[in-house]
């Protein structure tokens, strides 16, 4: 009824300016929108207590040779890169939410897979607790890992992201956030277990516990990470490449621990992004360094990219026998790589964006690490180049 | 002459031609100044509280309003596609979902001024008495 009372001005206004025409059009266009605005209050009213949102990506990926670097050979295929997210966020109370989100990926048949279903809970402002399942926060961009459109390149860096397959646990945290004048500290505990395909097979994490600490005064942005959990590594997929039976456990229930810092920079013109991180897994699971950066400046709707990436292996002494016996050397596990990117994001709209990358990996002298291991023993290959063509949305 | 200043002011009134500078509002019992950095905070999930400690709720216009991009480039410097990608990533990580979009002046001024704890922006030709203004960024 309050809208009654919004007229009464228009009605005024109507009679001062009885002498143009043209005001009246004006008039009977703004009472127009005054009955829009109440139509949509009605409407609105309703949908306040649950939201949907989406992403979706597709592209195509093609290799100069069947390397497999981030899983793509010569062969050029769609599916691979295509993925739908559907994520739903329910208020249950004024403080309560629970968050459900199901991914379908080309490269699994499009079977929706649950990454997070989660209950979220602010008893305060700057507290936020969750339970259920979640991405392991060990990167930068762990949370929007696939949300191609939340990041500025075609792929996350293989380097840093490449070594760690699992993406999900099951378990709790705490945030904390702690404002200070034109700066914000969050600091994140985490606490959970869980059991996924990895790179190379089964990965099993037990009694995770890690510590999170981001500060940034929305320009830089820096973030460091300390993680630890009781691994079981049973590298199957690599075992079944085998003729003969091989022991292919490369860590049984020992002890994991995972270290990041990153930092990045974005002024709105300049993005610099770097992470460096270590793994130390004990047993035959190789213990790697990796860093990358990445430096890009937006030109208008385009954002140009150059990334330069690096992993090394730093426990070849674990590995000096034999994968398959009187064949394969275990040394076929060691990483070593460097790798460089080119690229740039297209924003041709608010919500889509298409991206373009080349990436050139070489440097493969201590061992091939997640790359396709058949095709490498038998080849000489020295170098893999990638293309990639991608288009990314979120809605 | 007096005919023409006064068809002339009521015609600013009521054309949503007359582009004059965007203000901030808020709803009549929320605080009655708010800084720039403040309006930023809100409006970039930085913070959820008002000056006065009640819990904010900002409205944005609909995408590809004027008045809305007035707004952004005056308070939180991005534009239409930054704001998009950043709050994709709020909302992907479950950091928050951005405010709710109104699509006029009329119905900003309407869930503004029906909202306790509310804030939006409105073209400074739009404000009456229903809402306050409390900020000219």
């Amino acid at each position: 009824m309050k809208q009654l009372l919004h007229l009464a001005p228009l009605a005024l206004a109507i009679a001062a300016n009885s002498a143009s025409a043209q005001s009246t059009d004006d008039t009977l266009a703004r009472m127009q929108e005054q009955l829009n605005s109440m139509q949509q209050q009605l409407n609105a009213a309703k949908d306040d207590r649950v939201r949907f949102n989406g992403f979706f990506s597709t592209g195509i990926a093609r290799a100069s040779n069947d390397a497999g670097y981030a899983g793509i050979t010569e062969e050029t295929n769609v599916a691979d890169l295509s993925l739908m997210a559907l994520q739903g966020t329910f208020d249950v109370t004024e403080k309560t939410q629970a968050v459900l989100q199901l991914v379908g990926r080309g490269a699994d048949d499009w079977d929706p897979e649950i990454e997070w279903a989660y209950l979220s809970h602010r008893p305060t402002n700057d507290l936020q607790l969750r339970a259920g399942k979640m991405r392991v926060p060990i990167f930068m961009y762990s949370d929007s890992l696939e949300v191609g459109y939340a990041q500025p390149w075609a792929r996350p860096p293989q380097s840093v992201y490449g070594p760690i397959a699992i993406t999900s646990y099951v378990g709790a945290d705490a945030s904390y956030n702690f404002n200070f004048d034109s700066s914000s500290l969050t600091a994140t505990a985490f606490t959970g277990f869980t059991d996924e395909d990895g790179n190379s097979g089964d990965v099993e994490l037990r009694n995770i516990g890690g510590l999170n600490l981001t500060w940034t005064d929305y320009v830089w942005t820096v973030r460091g990470v300390a993680a630890t959990a009781e691994a079981s590594i049973d590298a199957t997929k690599l075992g079944e490449l085998a003729p003969v039976p091989v022991n292919s456990v490369l860590a049984d229930g020992s002890r994991g621990n995972f270290y990041g810092i990153g930092a990045s920079y974005d002024d709105g013109k300049w993005q610099i992004i770097s992470e460096v991180t270590r793994v130390e897994v004990g047993g035959k699971f190789p213990d790697t360094d990796s860093a990358y950066l990445s430096i890009g400046h937006r030109f208008g709707s385009w954002t140009p990219y150059v990334v330069a990436g690096w992993i090394e292996s730093k426990d070849e002494g674990e590995r000096k026998g034999a994968f398959i016996s009187g064949l394969v050397p275990e040394s076929i596990l060691n990483y070593q790589r460097q790798e460089y990117s080119v690229g740039t994001r297209w924003d041709i709209t608010p919500g889509v964006a298409i991206k373009a990358d080349v990436t050139h990996a070489r440097g493969l002298d201590k061992g091939y690490g997640n790359l396709n291991t058949v095709y490498m023993l038998s080849d000489n290959t020295t170098s893999t180049n990638v293309y990639t063509l991608k288009i990314d949305s979120a809605f | 002459m007096k005919k023409l200043s006064l068809i002339f002011a009521a015609s600013l009134l009521v054309s949503p031609l007359a582009l004059a500078d965007v203000v901030v509002i808020g709803h009549s019992a929320g605080p009655d100044s708010i800084t720039d950095n403040q309006v930023r905070d809100l409006y970039l999930n930085r913070s959820k509280q008002l000056p006065d400690g009640q819990k904010a709720i900002p409205f944005e216009m609909s995408g590809g309003d004027p008045v809305r991009a007035q707004f952004h480039d005056k308070v939180t410097g991005r534009n239409a596609a930054q704001l998009k990608a950043f709050w994709s990533k709020q909302v992907f990580t479950g950091r928050g979902q951005p405010p709710a979009e109104l699509s006029s002046a009329a119905a900003m001024k309407a869930r503004v001024s029906s909202t306790p704890g509310s804030i939006g922006y409105i073209d400074e030709a739009d404000v009456d008495s229903s809402v306050k203004v409390i900020l000219k960024p």
